[in-house]
């Protein structure tokens, strides 16, 4: 009974030592939490008559967000620079689309990222209304793996919905040599990858299918999971390169500074004027700009297939979500300098990293949605 | 030859009197059948630790790669930047693990010297079963069940604050802490048993308190045991990534504030190796190098605890 009770009071006190070791760091950190909010008032009064920044981020200086593999590297990149600049600490958790979105709704982030729009279930679980914006545009290529055959193979929008619908089972197969005139098809059996997880480049390459191809809108549709009709499923971008990379006659869908990592071949494919056009930055930001009209009525309006002859079709912008009204002032501030840093400084690092920077015109949209951020 | 069962048997009787010819050739028999069997044995083990030197062998070749001061002084930088390190991820796992060991070893120790010293009961019986269930659920689950009570709604409880608290260190310590319980616990339990009745009844006849003997000659007996049982639960959960992900999340930064968002060495790579960045694919390599050689040190002092046991 005694040993009992001593034991009892050992692991009490053990425990009241370990709470007291952390019970330090809380009373650090309330400490600072106490200075912040009294500098909170003064910072959030500066910022509307000053933009310096300096006074801004006395009121918070870390941010977190999750979403998006897609634009990840972009992110890090930003955020690391952003760090050196205004010394706010954000923190990123590349966790797929619809994880960031999960995460925004419970609100245990400040920031959502996804490279497909919320959808009306998506928006209707939000506690309140959330800000929508583009921040970069990338294009996912067709990488291909085919010993012997020439790289950039022509492909149309109808071929790969063929492809990705099994109706088009063999590379010789006469849809794809009538693309590819004098090229040395093989008769190996195409093996279809596709993306297993919920994912916006799955959205952005259906939505380029389902611009070009009636068959594959009635039968199968535009969504970050469609039901695929055919193809073995790999878990992120690595994933299905790795499955290309792995199959001999592998055909799939990835993120171009994936296809390039992997040293995979991709197809030049036809845009909707016709011309076959590789996947580049540039023919990136030409199906941007391509898509401008749709795009200025609505941020989230799809820029797959836009019109235009250097465009190249299979883009997609990803976007960022933050809540119209910030729960905490001082972090909805903190994120309103650091999205105006994005839509500026921010969109100069993109095309390095394989990222098409904004239009101008998109810039400018998004720095007045950006200023009615509460 | 025959199927019935006498004729073996009387074979072996047979074998057993002195019949030269045929003990000789029944002799080769065994021999051969016994050197047969001895070198699949041999074969077996020799399949068995293939993988392992193949892993060691890999990593060590891929993660020396990166082996330099800057990859333990500095933190990773973006993808496309060269440079950089995995600082902040060993900094992080061994702050959860010390954590993590804030809550396991004092639950776990005690809790298996009651278990040993006091359990020979129905309560002793159904703690023993839990323990074992708890170290058969796979990890991710104690992410998901940690995340739901000690991630949201300490988000919801703190999100009005400046700095409000969402995955922190604190969460991902309290995953790995339940994860050591029935690992320590067990081991704890199984050593305690082994300690002679006649020390404690030793220490009972001088006159000492039952606690003190339980304490000091008991456990004091089993001490290198105990420390072996430790090391290997620290062993197994540094190298732990889905109970941090929920819970730790992940971060690029040097961080040592126990309430926010801390990388770790699996989660860290686990998404460099995943990164598009071949850099960050090296680095992944070191941080698997890196990994791995603390958890053969561990291992290697648990052999050396084990060793030292004496009393």
């Amino acid at each position: 009974m005694i040993f009992q009770r001593l034991c009892a009071a050992g692991a009490a006190l053990c425990f009241a030592a370990a709470l007291a070791g952390c019970g330090g760091n809380t009373a650090e950190t309330n400490a600072a939490n106490d200075a912040n909010s009294a500098s909170t008032t003064n910072a959030a009064s500066s910022t509307s008559s000053d933009n310096s920044a300096s006074t801004t981020t006395e009121g918070a200086t870390s941010l977190s967000g999750a979403g998006a593999t897609f634009p990840a590297p972009l992110y890090t990149k930003w955020f690391d620079s952003y760090n050196q600049a205004k010394n706010i600490k954000i923190d990123y958790q590349s966790v797929g689309s619809g994880a960031g979105i999960k995460q925004l709704t419970a609100q245990t982030v400040d920031f959502g990222a996804s490279d497909a729009p919320l959808n009306e279930k998506e928006k209707a679980a939000l506690p309140s209304p959330v800000l929508t914006l583009p921040t970069a545009a990338g294009a996912v290529v067709i990488a291909y793996n085919l010993p012997g055959a020439p790289k950039n193979l022509k492909m149309t929008g109808d071929a790969i919905a063929k492809i990705y619908m099994g109706t088009i089972k063999t590379w010789n197969d006469p849809a794809i040599a009538a693309l590819n005139p004098g090229a040395k098809l093989p008769t190996t059996n195409i093996t279809v990858a596709h993306r297993s997880d919920g994912s916006g480049t799955s959205y952005i390459f259906t939505n380029f299918l389902a611009s070009a191809s009636n068959d594959w809108k009635t039968k199968v549709g535009a969504s970050k999971s469609p039901t695929w009709p055919t193809g073995i499923g790999g878990k992120g971008n690595d994933g299905v390169a790795s499955a290309v990379k792995q199959a001999p006659g592998g055909i799939g869908y990835v993120e171009l500074a994936y296809a390039k990592q992997n040293g995979l071949s991709y197809a030049s494919v036809q845009n909707k004027d016709g011309q076959f056009v590789e996947p580049t930055v540039d023919a990136t930001t030409a199906t941007a700009e391509g898509a401008l009209a749709s795009v200025q009525k609505d941020v989230t309006a799809p820029i797959a297939n836009s019109s235009g002859a250097k465009a190249y079709p299979i883009a997609g912008f990803t976007y960022l979500m933050v809540y119209q009204t910030a729960k905490n002032p001082a972090k909805g501030a903190a994120l309103k300098e650091f999205l105006k840093w994005a839509m500026t400084d921010g969109q100069k690092q993109a095309a390095a990293l394989d990222y098409a920077p904004l239009p101008k015109s998109i810039v400018d949209l998004n720095l007045k949605s950006i200023d009615t951020l509460k | 030859m025959n199927p019935t069962l006498p004729a073996p048997s009387s074979a072996v009787s047979d074998r057993v009197r002195p019949l030269p010819p045929m003990s000789s050739s029944l002799m080769t028999k065994r021999r051969v059948s016994n050197n047969v069997m001895k070198g699949l044995c041999g074969l077996a083990t020799i399949l068995a630790i293939i993988p392992l030197f193949l892993v060691l062998y890999y990593v060590t070749i891929q993660g020396i790669k990166v082996m330099n001061p800057a990859f333990f002084t500095e933190v990773q930088r973006p993808a496309g930047d060269p440079g950089g390190g995995f600082k902040h991820a060993i900094v992080g796992t061994l702050m959860m693990v010390g954590l993590a060991s804030c809550i396991g070893l004092p639950v776990g120790i005690l809790g298996g010297i009651y278990l040993s010293e006091f359990g020979q009961n129905r309560f002793g019986f159904i703690v023993r079963f839990a323990t074992d269930v708890l170290n058969g659920i796979p990890s991710i689950i104690i992410g998901v069940f940690v995340y739901s009570i000690a991630v949201l709604p300490v988000s919801r409880a703190t999100r009005e604050w400046n700095d409000p608290i969402t995955f922190s260190a604190w969460a991902g310590g309290l995953a790995l802490g339940i994860m050591m319980i029935p690992t320590v616990m067990r081991t704890t339990e199984e050593i305690v048993r082994l300690v002679p009745q006649s020390l404690r009844e030793g220490a009972l006849a001088l006159g000492d308190t039952r606690w003190h003997s339980t304490l000091k000659i008991v456990l004091g007996a089993a001490k290198g045991g105990v420390i072996t049982g430790v090391l290997l639960a620290i062993a197994r959960i540094a190298g732990e990534t889905a109970p941090l992900l929920f819970t730790a999340a992940d971060s690029l930064y040097m961080n040592l504030n126990p309430s926010k968002q801390t990388a770790s060495l699996p989660v860290r790579i686990y998404l460099s190796a995943t990164s598009p960045d071949d850099h960050w694919n090296a680095l992944a390599w070191g941080g698997a190098f890196v990994l791995v050689a603390m958890i053969l040190i561990l291992s290697l002092l648990a052999r050396y605890a084990t060793r030292a046991r004496n009393v």
